[in-house]
């Protein structure tokens, strides 16, 4: 009972926005606005979002950013966890620290400089808005590898070391297959980080071509007008992929999220 | 037994290191720096940092052309007039002499002197070419207006410097806009969390007990999470629009609200609006992480207390909130600081409007930075809102006993 009323809760909006992108404008404006079904159904919103609103080329942006901005997280965090879940060193609790406080400060902290570096090399609307991605990604990445790693028995890495592999050897051939669904983990949570980013995007890749999904459908709204059946349109368009991974992944996704908030 | 960090190692570290190095902890440099000029990138004058003043040889250049050109231009026009051909072509040399002169100075910094000097010969040639129009009148001329405002351009050739120290930070406290901003923020912060708390501890309760469908709780939990913030608040929007959203009208039935157009349209309502869309799209991830919290409690502890005749209430109060509040002040911790720096949300969901009703911290300190191009004070503001968010930290840290250092 409680399931179903959370359920009808949380899925209401998608369930209006999914009815309203089938709906003609005369129906999603006017005294036919509240009603459940539409009296002729269009796929008008469909066809005019993928005809010349961008919306196809914002989402490639999208997958090409968040897939570039997984892969090298992923490379660098394994990396750095693999060091830090496995070796003494003196500034350790100080890396610690700071990977937290970056985590905690306000993005808009970096906006302004990051700005004005990407204004002087020219990289503003590209794909190199991958690397501020960093800032919100990478602690939450370091994160959750530190703490698989942590779970992987040290006996299994001695008794290669005993046999003279060399440490990169080891972290490659014996670590990352047992750290494999971390790695998987963190990829996935990192992605979804990636893909919902709208500040950096909106500040340094404003011309369309080079626009995000959020921010292209943040867009849809003009000055004058807001296209609701569009938006409505463009908003099923994106949500679905995101709808699967979450269906396919949610064990994974949710044991991403409490690593690090729980302490076992 | 875990060794000490040799060199081949500690170049696991490196790529982390130069990434962070870059990316997070120079630009929070460079913005403490910012802080301490007024510095306005649409101000020619001020569009560089510079401790002392100065020259713009481009923007010199230019205007000094404009000068030499309008008086040849205007000599021509007063070629009847002998006497004042004459004046004409001698202020064209003083033209020619002021020209010669200051095109040897560098672009970049000057020193005071050299300054000086620059503004005094601007300001004795500007006088004489004013003298001469007022000497001569003659209708011909056709520079007589713009001279005047070309001398202005002249001026701004020379910035000074724009270091302005920690007057920037005491404008702080005369800044009305940024004090409402500050309450719109933690209001929004408190209730919204607090919200989100209450609820997600009950759903966390309600999905540690349920045996089916826990695999679709989850799911419907996670989607309002994994679904960009910037897609989901205009699609709220939508929802609270007052003539046409469902939810807006939906309200207006209930008796909630006095008209659908409220929801939008009216500070409180534009506030509430924010607010239950931040609840709707974090209260899973909540319960989702205090879940996980209760399932690492031993179930043993439930059952010998209810053996001890423990009630339902008495056990909640005694075992589970005790031994919740690790996991409860993390989640919380960083549900706080979320929301603090909110920015997407209220962003596409109003704006900061209407009236700057729901403007918080991060939507004010944008404006500053991006649509009045002021990065001096906007990152005076940011520097404000690192420091609350620095006494957040602390104060769940070491006063509250928030664990948040799990590894190690």
């Amino acid at each position: 009972m409680v399931t179903a009323v959370f359920l009808v809760v949380i899925l209401f909006p998608f369930f209006w926005i999914l009815i309203t992108s089938f709906k003609p404008s005369n129906e999603i404006f006017g005294s036919g606005a509240f009603q459940l079904l539409s009296q002729a159904p269009t796929l008008n919103n469909y066809s005019s979002i993928f005809n010349g609103k961008n919306i196809l080329s914002s989402i490639k942006n999208s997958l090409m950013i968040s897939l570039i901005t997984t892969l090298y997280v992923i490379v660098v965090s394994t990396l750095a966890a693999y060091a830090i879940s496995r070796f003494h060193f003196r500034f350790k609790n100080f890396l610690l620290g700071l990977i937290l406080v970056i985590s905690m400060f306000p993005q808009m902290i970096i906006v302004g400089p990051i700005f004005n570096l990407f204004t002087l090399l020219h990289w503003t609307n590209s794909y190199f808005i991958v690397l501020p991605y960093s800032t919100i990604t990478i602690p939450m990445a370091v994160w959750i590898m530190v703490a698989h790693f942590g779970h992987i028995p040290l006996s299994i890495e001695e008794s290669a070391k005993i046999d003279g592999a060399d440490p990169f050897l080891i972290l490659w051939k014996i670590v990352f297959p047992l750290a494999a669904p971390g790695v998987f983990t963190t990829a996935i949570v990192t992605f979804i980080a990636a893909w919902n980013e709208y500040l950096l995007t909106a500040t340094l890749n404003t011309e369309i071509p080079m626009q995000t999904v959020p921010v292209a459908i943040s867009f849809l709204r003009t000055q004058f007008s807001i296209l609701w059946g569009e938006v409505s349109a463009a908003t099923v368009v994106v949500t679905i992929p995101t709808i699967i991974i979450v269906l396919l992944f949610q064990k994974r996704i949710v044991s991403g999220l409490v690593s690090g908030a729980v302490k076992e | 037994m875990i060794k000490k960090l040799t060199f081949r190692q500690f170049l696991f570290l490196v790529p982390l290191l130069i990434i962070i190095a870059v990316f997070s902890i120079w630009p929070i440099l460079t913005s403490f720096t910012y802080s301490f000029f007024d510095y306005q990138l649409n101000n020619i004058q001020k569009s560089q940092l510079s401790f002392s003043g100065t020259f713009s040889k481009k923007q010199f250049e230019e205007n000094s052309e404009y000068v030499k050109l309008f008086l040849s231009d205007d000599a021509n026009a007063a070629a009847g007039n002998a006497k004042a051909e004459q004046a004409f072509q001698e202020a064209l040399a003083d033209a020619e002499n002021y020209c010669e002169t200051f095109s040897g100075f560098p672009s970049g910094k000057i020193s005071a002197s050299q300054s000086k000097e620059f503004t005094n010969s601007t300001e004795a040639l500007r006088l004489k070419v004013k003298q001469l129009y007022l000497n001569f009148p003659n209708e011909k001329y056709a520079n007589q207006e713009s001279l005047p405002m070309i001398f202005e351009e002249l001026n701004k050739a020379i910035s000074p410097s724009n270091f302005t120290g920690l007057s920037g930070y005491r404008m702080i406290f005369g800044d009305q806009r940024l004090f409402d901003a500050l309450g719109h923020t933690v209001y929004f912060t408190l209730i919204s969390v607090a919200i989100e708390f209450l609820l997600g501890l009950g759903l966390a309760l309600i999905m540690n007990k349920a045996v089916r469908g826990i695999g679709l709780i989850r799911a419907g939990a996670l989607i309002p999470w994994a679904i960009p913030t910037a897609v989901s608040a205009l699609m709220w929007s939508y929802l609270y629009d007052g003539s046409n959203g469902i939810i807006a009208h939906i309200f207006a039935e209930l008796g909630l609200i006095s008209s659908s157009e409220t929801m939008l349209l009216t500070g409180p309502g534009a506030m509430w609006a924010a607010i239950l869309t931040d609840v709707w799209k974090t209260t899973p991830y909540m319960a989702l992480l205090l879940l996980a919290g209760l399932q690492v409690i031993d179930k043993g502890l439930y059952e010998s207390s209810a053996i001890d005749g423990a009630n339902r209430i008495q056990t909640f109060f005694k075992i589970t909130l005790p031994l919740l509040k690790p996991s409860i002040l993390v989640a919380v911790l960083f549900r706080t600081l979320d929301a603090f720096r909110v920015y997407d949300l209220i962003a596409v969901l109003t704006g900061g409007g209407p009236g700057g009703a729901t403007e918080t911290l991060s939507v004010y300190a944008y404006k500053t930075m991006f649509s009045q191009m002021n990065f001096g004070y906007g990152s005076v503001i940011v520097m404000f809102m690192f420091v609350c968010v620095l006494i957040i930290a602390t104060l769940f840290i070491k006063v509250l006993g928030a664990n948040v250092m799990t590894s190690d």
